[in-house]
């Protein structure tokens, strides 16, 4: 469910205590019975994690499912840690968590950039990483960093597990690719992409409890003084986060300059297709583009490993 | 569904339907008006309580998930005759007028001050974003909160919120 700022407040005068309508709650400890409920139950069970979106969703909806299923107690949804494959975290790991881990302040730190900048503390210390990404709107706060990183995700269900990059896993405003019958289990910065220089930004209508206009991230590897295999990622400005390939294969092999940056901004503006909406117009976003765009490859750049 | 939590020190039983909100519990069930309901999705802190220590809205939260938790809400904190001492600076300072947001406000206030005993102004408005305030503004809260932290309060500058 968008979060429309204060709207729900104002219709919430007309409709005191209009709360949530019957479900079944089931609350399972492992990610075996979790399957074995929404094999069971499917297309009508839903999933509850940090709450943080779907209950303001089941707040607003006409119909809720028959089982609300409670993810946030099981364990192999939990723990941040570094494997032989990356930074691993557990779809079910807090913003807070990713805030407070010294692991990922070390590897990714771009990622409590991007934690910092989602809802006030109350939603983060509730709302997990993996429900940030599964509810996939195209504002997603989590998602450009983990697409800049390469992250890849790790699904399962009754027909067993598959693991995607993330930028498959998105594949349209609140539409991935799970099945279901399917749950997001855990989310991989691989090992290469670990201590990159890394910068996120988000651009929104003030610091607290605010929707992205443009998130931008750029992560950066220099090769003998020239920027290789640089990736930027750009949220809010289509209709799920993406990569903006031309402006990366412009700056791949070049020595990195002010001027450069700036060039790279101007050509990401051109592969969004940015909306209007009562937040910003669309020919805000693609200056906010522009901008962020040149920002964080200038801040990459001073935090890549030389 | 029998829910049982401790809250402010005591263990309750409520029996409540699956879809009741911690918020609901605690003011329907258990007679623990204190937390408020403003937004009802989150934006607007008047429900802030504390779970197992940490801040969070009581009303995106299910009283089935808080089982055998530990919850603190403004009643927990003081009452009339000895009020906590963050109850005492709202009160000494002014901080709130019609009051609605005060609970979240103090909750969300001892939820900082439990972890960092000494913020910086900022630290302050950082912690305070996810509570509103229509009447008062923000200028004589983050004073209180200077104030009850030991800190010279004579800046709070209300146009940096």
């Amino acid at each position: 469910m968008p979060r429309f700022g204060m709207f729900p407040a104002a219709f919430g005068l007309f409709d005191r205590g209009s709360t949530l309508k019957p479900f079944e709650y089931l609350a399972p400890d492992t990610v075996d019975e979790a399957v074995a409920i929404l094999t069971d139950n499917a297309p009508d069970a839903r999933l509850l994690a940090g709450g943080t979106d779907y209950l303001v969703e089941l707040k607003h909806a006409s119909e809720v499912p028959k089982v609300v299923v409670d993810v946030s107690g099981i364990s192999e949804f939990k723990g941040i840690e570094l494997t032989d494959k990356g930074l691993r975290f557990g779809s079910g790991v807090t913003h807070t968590e990713i805030m407070e881990s010294d692991l990922v302040a070390e590897h990714a730190l771009a990622m409590q950039e991007a934690a910092l900048t989602i809802g006030a503390v109350q939603t983060r210390n509730l709302g997990t990483l993996g429900g940030n990404l599964v509810t996939c709107v195209p504002s997603v706060d989590s998602g450009p960093v983990l697409i800049a990183l390469d992250a890849a995700v790790t699904i399962t269900g009754s027909k067993g597990i598959r693991i995607m990059p993330l930028l498959d896993f998105f594949v349209g405003p609140r539409k991935t690719a799970l099945e279901p019958d399917e749950l997001l289990v855990d989310i991989v910065i691989p090992k290469e992409m670990l201590g990159r220089g890394c910068s996120f930004r988000k651009f929104g209508l003030r610091k607290g409890q605010a929707l992205a206009l443009v998130n931008t991230c750029a992560s950066i590897d220099l090769d003998a003084g020239k920027l290789a295999d640089v990736r930027i990622a750009l949220g809010a400005v289509a209709p799920t986060v993406i990569r903006a390939v031309k402006a990366e294969k412009l700056l791949n092999g070049k020595a990195p300059s002010d001027d450069l940056f700036a060039e790279a901004g101007d050509m990401a503006a051109t592969e969004a297709k940015p909306i209007n909406d009562f937040r910003a117009s669309a020919g805000y976003r693609l200056d906010l583009i522009r901008t962020g765009t040149k920002r964080v490859l200038a801040e990459a750049l001073e935090r890549a490993p030389r | 569904m029998d829910v049982t939590i401790k809250v402010n020190g005591r263990e309750r039983t409520a029996s409540v339907a699956a879809e009741t909100t911690l918020l609901s519990l605690l003011r329907d069930s258990l007679d623990l008006p204190g937390a408020k309901l403003g937004c009802d999705v989150g934006d607007c802190g008047a429900c802030t309580v504390l779970v197992d220590g940490m801040s969070v809205n009581a009303c995106l939260m299910l009283a089935a998930q808080v089982q055998d938790r530990d919850v603190t809400t403004i009643e927990g904190l003081g009452d009339y005759d000895h009020l906590h001492p963050l109850q005492a600076v709202f009160e000494q300072e002014s901080s709130f007028q019609c009051g609605f947001c005060a609970p979240g406000m103090i909750i969300s206030a001892k939820a900082l001050l439990d972890e960092n005993p000494k913020p910086t102004e900022y630290e302050i408005r950082e912690a305070l974003s996810g509570n509103l305030c229509r009447c008062t503004g923000y200028t004589k809260i983050i004073e209180a909160i200077m104030d009850v932290s030991g800190q010279s309060a004579s800046h709070a500058d209300s146009k940096s919120a």
